[in-house]
């Protein structure tokens, strides 16, 4: 039984709340336990390194002092939430200066962090933690036929964590051909879908998502598929402002990683959230989505 | 030895604790703004913005909408050929700006920042509806109303939280915060 | 009780170098008069040591004074420990009894306390008398130098290398892996900036070699082993079989005609064209013999075809030859193997590999060169579409710290070449994306101003990423290269049918392997180190091996000829002298004191010292042997000495150097 300390993240309560129901279904499937970590506070976002970077780095150490006292592993559903933890660990660990700064400041709320914990984005969980065998062992029911676009955004990837070449990973498409999936070939898998300059830069940030759109439809994909709250909301929520702004005409569905794996482990739709989204996966899906 | 300090010497200076070369390595080769997803939108290039921080132009830095446009995708990051951190460089130059209270006027983002950060004091979790003032206001009537519209559908599908959301100990984390602000954290 | 020295001790003032800090005439009356005990007889200061006055003030005390050591403290002994050891020799002492201590790089150019500075003078040459007094005169190790001379690699650097030691008289054994010499050269079209056709000029000197008497090509062979010293090497060469018997071949090209097997070849044609299992690279190869492929001919790995054999005229296939391995003497080395390109898969954004149409330059140069798979049309990988807009990116893999560094000198001119060669071949619309157009040799920016003047489009900025992905009309079906136009500020989205990649230079994949062979370093990034980047190119830090070329580093093809012709003058210099010193200052190992555990034997850079089974012991072979140190301080019964270096000189050296300490302490050091 694998068991890892849970950071959902603010978005997954309400606006993501999909990603969290079929991220906790599936990994019950595959006997994993995620625990969620007590009281745990906004990583930030990008908006926190806006302000202060001090205080950036101390509210989200706050979170990982939190999930050392667990002594598991953390792993969040979000790319930014995943970034922001990742290297707020590696730079307390390598800058014992800023640790005594903000190990000072997390006394008051009785933590302390020592640097003993390791970060991994939930994607991750199922690209490296799990085999490619036991996922395809649960697959009930693979998804023949269903084009995919893997969309892995920016911040899952990028910056480099040691100096890996980041230009093209395959570790998404492993995961969708293990559930019978046919991963596209998708040239802005890696491209951003401009977070938080939605609401700050509406137009630019529109501007990304319909490319991102375009280019799935050229690239002959049903479905999208994000490992990221934001993108999704991005790419999907917005699609109708992008129509609008445009003059396009986008339909597309766009579905969290984990409803897709979900679906192929013959889980019902209803537990993975779906059906709040606001593109009908219907179409697309109708063959995996019959009983 | 000079007294005075240059803009350029200013920004390096933040960037001191960053892992990436300095800004004066920058050999305006214009691979990050060839990457940028952005760049079109932006009053200046990132690598044009680094030119102009190197010659100390500094108002005309922090009057460009350049870095508020950032969407921190760290692509221009990885491709640099010499290694400088330029997301980075973005994120120094938006506390910068706000700490300083000088940029372009009409700009969202250093509102909704605030807005943000305050939000997150007050009570540890995000609360979207709270952070809807610093935008909404500039769209237009058209845009307005979509947005109402689009919010309403979301609340329909349980997308939108009615309620804020706080952390338990958020007395604690209050005091917390406190310590950070004598360290030079926001007001 | 010895009988003591008589030192002179002669401080220079080097202008203001070191008299600006340091008070030179204080220190050499300090000298006279407070080193008496040690030997030091006489004491002067003057201007500048190193002139012809200033050495004949020493030479003179040499003979009037009759001097037994000397002491100059002045520069570093970099710089003119020669010049001041040859002035002794000739007063008629033993150059090895002079030293040369430091007093500006150590003492007046690192400090600005004057009299700090001043005593700190008086303690460096307190240093240096104290050991001089336990130099021992020495004698240059002279070695003779056998006449042959081995050259590695047979590109235009070693092929000029070869033509001149041969035309001088003297043999030369050219060994090069590949079937034919020629090098990258011969895989050329045109070559920047006069666009003569590189076949053209390299095929007569390739003839030249392979005719000429005083020259042993070996082709398709490899260096395995070398053993010995400057003047008296030893190089073990294996001569892979080729499968044809070269007395009965006379290249009438029948064999790989009626060869069944194609195979892709990947060397000379980058992998854009097709050859047999049998084959010459090229149509001008020298030698003109082929050679059968053993990974892909059918018959070694089925037993069956053989169609070779039965239709050629002369008998000439021996599937049965062996490797010949053989050994020969020679005096010197060259090493001139040239480079590899930079792998442009590495850049997955510009999507070589993936996208069809994006090529390497290396790849345009076969299309573009006649002789090529393509008959020289430069067209798209479908084989006839003429491409109308190509774009060429500069510096891939090069000026880049995710990648190489260093920028690789020649991609700048094969790029405006290129950007020529498409315009007068297709007419097409060509655009040379670049940081930098560096055009710095004779004709170069002349040759710049003739693409600018074709209506070349030259747009500065390094290309982001090469895409399919479409965004805009009219980018259907075409490459778009994303870049910015950093003169205007502008991101660009540029259509072009076909992307040329201007890959850097990168040292070949086995240097590493290579340089350990020939006992000489690759620095960080794998090039060949030479023994003074500004003054001495050519030369290693080991005797008697030269390199030449590429392997030195990035240069075009002038520049190879000319560091082929320079390692090629030094060598028959030494050739001419029939025998040449070399610095004695050597390790020895004591015989006595050695206990024979081989400590030393592996340790050494330069693999000089071998182990005597019978009376076990090891022993320093003075020819190769550089004075590096590292075995005297390994060795753990303190059995090896260096010359020149011993342990009384050094520890002399230092208890002279604390000797002013003491004077003020008052104290005995604590042994």
């Amino acid at each position: 039984m694998k068991e890892y300390a849970y950071f959902p993240g603010c978005s997954l309560e309400k606006m993501a709340s999909s990603y969290h129901q079929s991220a906790m279904e599936t990994t019950k499937k595959l006997g994993i336990k995620l625990k969620e970590l007590e009281d745990w506070n906004c990583c930030g976002a990008t908006t926190y390194f806006f302000i202060d970077e001090l205080l950036a780095y101390t509210l989200c150490a706050r979170n990982l002092a939190i999930a050392e006292k667990t002594g598991l592993d953390v792993v969040a559903p979000c790319s930014a939430c995943y970034k922001n933890m990742y290297f707020t660990a590696a730079h307390l660990k390598k800058d014992p200066d800023l640790a005594e700064h903000v190990n000072f400041a997390l006394e008051e709320d009785n933590l302390h962090f020592n640097g003993n914990v390791n970060i991994k984005h939930l994607i991750e969980v199922f690209a490296n933690d799990i085999s490619t065998e036991e996922i395809q062992s649960k697959v009930s029911r693979p998804l023949e036929g269903i084009r995919v676009a893997p969309y892995y955004g920016c911040q899952i990837v990028r910056p480099q964590k040691e100096k890996e070449n980041v230009e093209q990973p395959q570790f998404f498409e492993k995961i969708l051909s293990a559930i019978g999936a046919t991963p596209v070939n998708y040239p802005l898998k890696m491209r951003c879908c401009g977070g938080s300059l939605i609401l700050s830069s509406r137009t630019a940030a529109l501007s990304m998502v319909r490319n991102l759109l375009q280019c799935a439809v050229d690239s002959q994909a049903t479905v999208i598929a994000t490992a990221c709250p934001m993108c999704q909301v991005n790419l999907e929520v917005y699609q109708q402002q992008v129509n609008l702004e445009f003059g396009t005409n986008f339909s597309f569905p766009v579905m969290y990683f984990t409803q897709l794996i979900g679906l192929a482990f013959g889980i019902k739709p209803k537990k993975l959230g779906i059906g709040k989204e606001f593109v009908s996966f219907a179409p697309s899906l109708l063959p995996v989505l019959q009983e | 030895m000079t007294d005075t300090i240059t803009f350029g010497q200013e920004i390096s200076n933040l960037l001191y604790a960053s892992e990436g070369e300095p800004l004066r390595t920058c050999i305006q080769c214009g691979t990050c703004s060839g990457t940028c997803p952005v760049a079109g939108y932006m009053d200046h290039t990132p690598r044009q913005i680094i030119a102009m921080i190197n010659q100390n132009m500094k108002e005309q830095v922090l009057e460009s909408n350049t870095f508020w446009y950032c969407a921190s995708c760290y692509y221009c990051t990885v491709r640099c050929p010499q290694e400088i951190n330029i997301t980075e460089l973005m994120y120094a130059l938006k506390r910068y700006s706000i700490w300083k209270g000088h940029y372009q006027e009409g700009l969202i983002g250093p509102i909704f920042s605030e807005a943000f950060v305050k939000m997150i004091v007050s009570g540890g979790r995000s609360f979207e509806p709270v952070l809807a003032p610093s935008y909404i206001f500039s769209f237009s009537l058209r845009e307005f109303i979509q947005e109402i519209s689009g919010a309403t559908e979301l609340m329909l599908k349980g997308r939108l939280p009615i309620l804020p959301a706080r952390i338990e100990r958020l007395d604690s984390f209050k005091r917390m915060i406190g310590r950070i602000i004598p360290m030079g954290g926001l007001e | 009780m010895e009988k003591k020295e008589k030192i002179g001790v002669y401080v220079c003032h080097c202008g203001t170098n070191i008299a600006g800090v340091v008070n030179v005439a204080e220190v050499s009356k300090w000298a006279g008069e407070n080193l008496k005990d040690l030997g030091v007889v006489i004491s002067r200061d003057y201007k500048f040591m190193c002139s012809s006055l200033g050495q004949e003030l020493i030479q003179k005390d040499i003979k009037e004074q009759g001097l037994t050591r000397v002491v100059v403290a002045a520069c570093s002994p970099h710089l003119h420990e020669p010049t001041f050891r040859t002035a002794c020799k000739g007063a008629g002492l033993n150059p090895y009894l002079c030293e040369l201590v430091s007093i500006r790089e150590q003492d007046s150019w690192v400090h600005t306390d004057k009299v700090a500075a001043t005593e700190k003078a008086k303690a460096i040459i307190a240093g240096g008398v104290s050991r001089v007094v336990h130099n021992e005169p020495l004698t240059p190790l002279m070695v003779p130098i056998h006449p042959a001379t081995l050259i590695v690699g047979g590109g235009i650097a070693g092929i000029q290398a070869a033509l001149e030691i041969a035309d001088s008289g003297t043999p030369v054994y050219l060994v090069e892996r590949e079937p034919s010499i020629g090098g990258h050269m011969a895989q050329f079209d045109k070559t920047f900036p006069t666009l003569d056709c590189s076949a053209c000029i390299l095929t007569p000197k390739m003839v030249q070699v392979g005719n000429h008497p005083n020259i042993t090509l070996m082709t398709y062979s490899v260096v395995e082993k070398v053993d010995g010293f400057v003047g008296n090497f030893v190089a073990t060469i294996r001569k892979h079989a080729r499968g044809i018997k070269e007395a009965d071949c006379t290249g009438c090209g029948i064999c790989w005609e009626k060869c069944p097997k194609k195979v892709m070849d990947n060397v000379f044609e980058a992998g854009m064209g097709n050859r047999k299992a049998v084959y010459v690279p090229f149509p001008q190869a020298v030698p003109k013999y082929p050679v059968i492929d053993r990974v892909n001919c059918t018959y070694y790995i089925k037993g069956t075809c053989k169609a070779c054999e039965k239709f050629c005229p002369t008998n000439a296939i021996d599937f049965a030859q062996e490797d010949e391995v053989l050994n020969v003497q020679v005096g010197n080395i060259i090493l001139a193997t040239g480079y590899d390109i930079f792998d442009a898969h590495r850049m997955t954004q510009y999507g070589y590999g993936r996208l069809a149409n994006v090529y390497t330059s290396l790849e345009f140069e076969r299309m573009s060169n006649a002789a090529g798979p393509t008959g020289g049309n430069i067209v798209m990988r479908d084989g006839k579409t003429v491409p109308k807009v190509v774009g060429i990116v500069h510096c891939v893999g090069s000026r880049d710290k995710n990648y190489n560094e260093y920028c690789s000198a020649i991609c700048c001119m094969q790029s405006l070449k290129f950007a020529h060669l498409v315009h007068e071949r297709t007419g097409a619309e060509v655009y040379n994306f670049y940081i930098d157009i560096r055009t710095p040799a004779k004709g170069y920016e002349e040759f710049y101003h003739r693409l600018l003047d074709e209506g070349t489009h030259f747009i500065r900025g390094k290309v982001a990423e090469i895409s399919d992905a479409v965004r805009l009309p009219g980018e259907e079906g075409k490459l778009i290269m994303q870049v910015e136009d950093t003169l205007t500020g502008n991101q660009l989205r540029v259509p072009v049918d076909m992307a040329i990649l201007s890959v850097g230079l990168e040292p070949r994949a086995d240097s590493k392997a290579l340089a350990k062979t020939f006992g000489i370093s690759c620095s960080a990034d794998g090039w060949f180190i030479e023994r003074h980047p500004k003054l001495d190119p050519v030369a290693t830090m080991t005797e008697g091996v030269y390199i030449a070329g590429c392997v030195q580093g990035p240069k075009d093809i002038p520049a190879s000829v000319v560091q082929g012709a320079a390692a090629a003058a030094r060598i028959m210099g030494k050739i001419q002298q029939k025998e040449i010193s070399l610095e004695p200052i050597r390790a020895t190992v004591n015989a006595d004191t050695c206990s024979g555990c081989r400590i030393c034997n592996n340790m050494c850079p330069f693999n000089a010292i071998s182990f005597h089974e019978d009376t076990m012991v090891s022993e320093v072979n003075p020819a190769l042997c550089q004075g590096c140190g590292t075995c005297v301080a390994a060795c753990p019964a303190g059995a090896i000495s260096g010359t020149g270096f011993s342990n009384i000189q050094i520890l002399s050296q230092i208890d002279g150097l604390l000797l002013l300490t003491l004077d003020k302490k008052k104290e005995a050091v604590v042994a």
